[in-house]
């Protein structure tokens, strides 16, 4: 199902990156790697620069220092193979248009011509793509959500929104998906339950996956990596490595303690109330 | 407006063609139509992107800029045109979520407004101007007028073909649009400038003040009745386009201006569409806590009775045309009707018995299958209004036949009874073949839901009398016995 790579090396490549947003450093000497197929939650403080992050794979905002690729090229704007779903991604109650034209006008294909698998097309006269029905049929049923294709976008709850969202960023079969905050608005078992569908993508399609989260422990068991952003600093790794009272405190520069409960739940004590504020 | 021509009677066409005998009127029709196609294409776009106040905005400002052609002596359209589009331009570059900057509009428009009514000051005469700007002034529109006006509205319709797809998606997802490199600046100051060429040579039949009739609540209605892009364009211009017909046509037999007529079929659209939405809220359509095999029991019953109340209405009918054939007169006379055709009128009141019974059954059988799934929820809704329209008929038909009776004894109430009830008969009528429509569009979602051929031919052929709703039934009855299907799952394990 998934297509062959089309690109060597890690999925994301990051040597000393640093960036600024308005002139002021967000964070420097970000120095870390993503392999292809890696599903990697992005933790932090509120304005630490996840959403940065994001922005710059997207070819949104640019590093000021340091050598960034992703999926094995510079970044830049309109990477069909990247699917987005942006933070606090809402829809208005009232808008009455069915889910599954949302999830067909993201779809970037051709009509006419040969095909180029990646190349969006945005122009033109057209009220329908080659292969855009099936493909968005294929991305709803993935996450899913066929039953909810023919529903109004506003009649949707929070979790069920997220799913069609995740369809949205699917239906162009990317390599990579960037996930902004997904789990915001839903409780422990919605969350957990989207956190399951989108392992489920990682796995079937191989596509590698970063998610930003504030609370890691819906995904805990899933994660192959964690980037942990705060004080203007970048940590990566293992869960079990970056989230320990060493690291995190190394990296805050005050004293954080990691604890975790009988079921391996992490609660992160410190660090944020102290720092991260100056952080952002 | 002027009834110099013939006056009003029920053959619509003739009254049409006696009326495009002026050339005033052909060109108000002509110029009416392209401006309703192209307010009702814009005004989804409009609605889709709550831009409401914008386009309320760039109308006032184009009043300035009319006043300001009237004031050099030039054709008010371009004044609104330049006008319009500049800011238009200027609300682009102020940021895509301009059309939100209520404050800020607000005091530009405010601004506008102003210097329209200073310009129109320095015009001598400036009152029936202003009043042509403010409010339209359809039938003053010219043969070149009307060139001018088709082809600014084919410019328009031909890039909004073009940027059809991007100008949606950046409607609808700006921040993945942007991400996925549409130009989201270029987007917002096409439709814009769109929007501007829209409202410009929609002022003139519909004028400043009341743009919003014809650019925003058409969409507004079509939002509301269809989740499908393509139908609620086009039902937004069927809105428009059948507003300013009516409004053209009742405006000519009646001493009041044309665009109050338009605003005011608009408006009670609009209040019909959002009483509908409102009863779809009720609990009377929320689906129940029921097993959907009850729900396909009783949807099959109601075919049944279904087929058996339109084999009563056919006979009805049949006879009593037949009766009335044999002694015509007896039409209006409601003792010789009872004589002559007693019969008929016995198996029309069982027809409408055994209908409502039908159509009360279908309504309650979607509700239940709205359970398992909500594309059963509009079937429901428009099976009950059916049911409104077999009130209305019935209700329609007894005026009548009150009507005919006093007529009879020649009470001058009489015409009164016979007027209304007409109108009543046949607006319960069309209302009941919309329910006819809700369970033929249900039938066939069931067919699909169970994979049930007969059932989908029944639903196609709903409307042939006896043949749907028997074919119905008996899909009905195979899909029972089939059991219900296996439903997706939501979750994956």
């Amino acid at each position: 199902m998934h297509a062959p790579r089309e690109y060597e090396g890690p999925a994301i490549r990051a040597e000393n990156v640093e960036v600024r947003y308005r002139n002021k450093v967000v964070w420097q000497q970000a120095t870390f790697d993503v392999e292809p197929g890696e599903f990697v939650a992005v933790i932090g403080p509120n304005g630490a620069g996840k959403t940065t992050l994001f922005r710059m794979l997207l070819g949104l905002h640019w590093p000021t220092s340091g050598l960034l690729s992703v999926l094995g090229a510079p970044p830049h704007r309109g990477n069909a193979r990247i699917g987005y779903v942006p933070q606090r991604h809402t829809i208005d109650r009232d808008t009455h248009l069915a889910c599954d034209k949302l999830v067909r006008l993201a779809y970037p294909g051709v009509p006419w011509g040969p095909e180029h698998r990646y190349r969006p097309t945005p122009w033109g006269p057209r009220l329908r793509l080659r292969g855009e029905r099936e493909a968005a049929a294929r991305a709803l049923r993935d996450v899913g959500a066929t039953e909810l294709g023919g529903a109004p976008l506003g009649s949707l709850s929070g979790g069920e929104l997220q799913r069609i969202f995740l369809a949205e960023a699917l239906v162009g079969n990317p390599d990579m998906l960037l996930l902004d905050e997904p789990l915001s608005n839903l409780d422990l078992r919605r969350s957990r339950e989207l956190v399951e569908v989108i392992h489920g993508l990682v796995l079937s399609r191989g596509v590698t996956t970063l998610l930003v989260a504030h609370d890691i422990n819906p995904m805990i068991k899933c994660l192959d990596k964690v980037i942990y952003i705060a004080n203007g600093k970048v940590a990566t790794g293992r869960p079990s490595e970056v989230l320990t009272s060493e690291r995190l405190t190394a990296l805050y520069g005050v004293r954080v303690e990691v604890l975790r409960d009988s079921r391996n739940n992490i609660v992160i004590v410190g660090g944020e109330d102290e720092k991260g504020e100056e952080g952002a | 407006m002027s009834a110099a021509g013939p006056p009003f009677s029920w053959n619509l066409i003739s009254d049409l063609r006696a009326i495009w005998q002026f050339e005033f009127m052909r060109n108000a029709f002509e110029a009416g139509t392209m401006i309703a196609i192209v307010a009702g294409l814009i005004g989804y776009f409009v609605v889709l992107r709550r831009s409401a106040f914008a386009s309320h905005a760039l109308a006032h400002t184009g009043f300035s800029g009319a006043a300001a052609a009237v004031l050099v002596g030039a054709n008010p359209v371009y004044g609104l045109l330049i006008f319009t589009m500049a800011s238009g331009t200027g609300m682009a570059f102020l940021g895509t979520r301009a059309a939100s900057r209520d404050v800020e509009i607000g005091t530009v428009l405010a601004f506008a407004l102003g210097l329209g009514l200073l310009f129109l000051s320095l015009y001598q005469g400036y009152a029936t101007e202003a009043y042509s700007i403010l409010f339209g002034e359809i039938l003053g529109i010219s043969t070149g007028g009307v060139t001018f006006t088709i082809w600014t509205g084919l410019v328009v319709l031909g890039i909004v073909a073009i940027i059809y797809r991007p100008l949606l998606f950046a409607s609808l997802d700006e921040d993945v649009a942007e991400a996925k490199g549409l130009p989201l600046l270029g987007l917002n100051l096409a439709f814009l400038l769109l929007l501007a060429v829209a409202i410009s040579i929609a002022v003139q039949i519909i004028g400043v003040l009341l743009i919003f009739a014809l650019m925003v609540t058409p969409a507004a209605i079509a939002v509301r009745l269809t989740r499908r892009v393509v139908s609620a364009i086009v039902v937004s211009i069927i809105v428009a386009v059948t507003a300013v017909w009516a409004g053209l046509f009742i405006g000519w037999y009646e001493p009041y201006p044309v665009s109050f007529f338009i605003v005011g079929i608009v408006f009670v659209e609009y209040i019909c569409i959002r009483g509908m939405g409102a009863l779809r809220e009720t609990e009377l359509l929320q689906a129940l806590d029921a097993p959907e095999e009850e729900g396909v029991r009783s949807l099959g019953n109601a075919s049944l009775l279904g087929s058996v109340a339109q084999a009563l209405l056919v006979g009805g009918a049949v006879l009593l045309a037949l009766a009335l054939l044999r002694s015509p007169g007896s039409a209006w006379n409601i003792a010789a009707l009872f004589r002559h055709a007693f019969l008929a009128l016995l198996l029309l009141v069982l027809a409408a018995g055994v209908g409502t019974v039908s159509f009360l059954l279908y309504f309650s059988g979607f509700r239940k299958m709205a359970t398992s799934s909500r594309e059963f929820t509009s079937p429901a809704l428009l099976t009950l209004v059916g049911l409104l329209g077999i009130a209305l008929a019935v209700s329609g038909l007894a005026l009548f036949l009150t009507g005919a009776a006093l007529n009879a004894s020649a009470y001058a109430l009489a015409p009164v009874a016979t007027l209304f009830g007409v109108p009543l008969l046949l607006l319960g009528v069309v209302l009941a073949v919309i329910g006819l429509f809700g369970q033929a569009v249900g039938s066939w979602r069931a067919g699909l839901r169970y994979q049930e051929g007969v059932l989908r031919a029944g639903a196609w052929l709903m409307v042939v009398p006896l043949v749907g709703h028997a074919l119905s039934f008996l899909g009905y009855r195979r899909a029972l016995a089939r059991g219900p299907p296996i439903a997706p799952a939501i979750v994956p394990a």
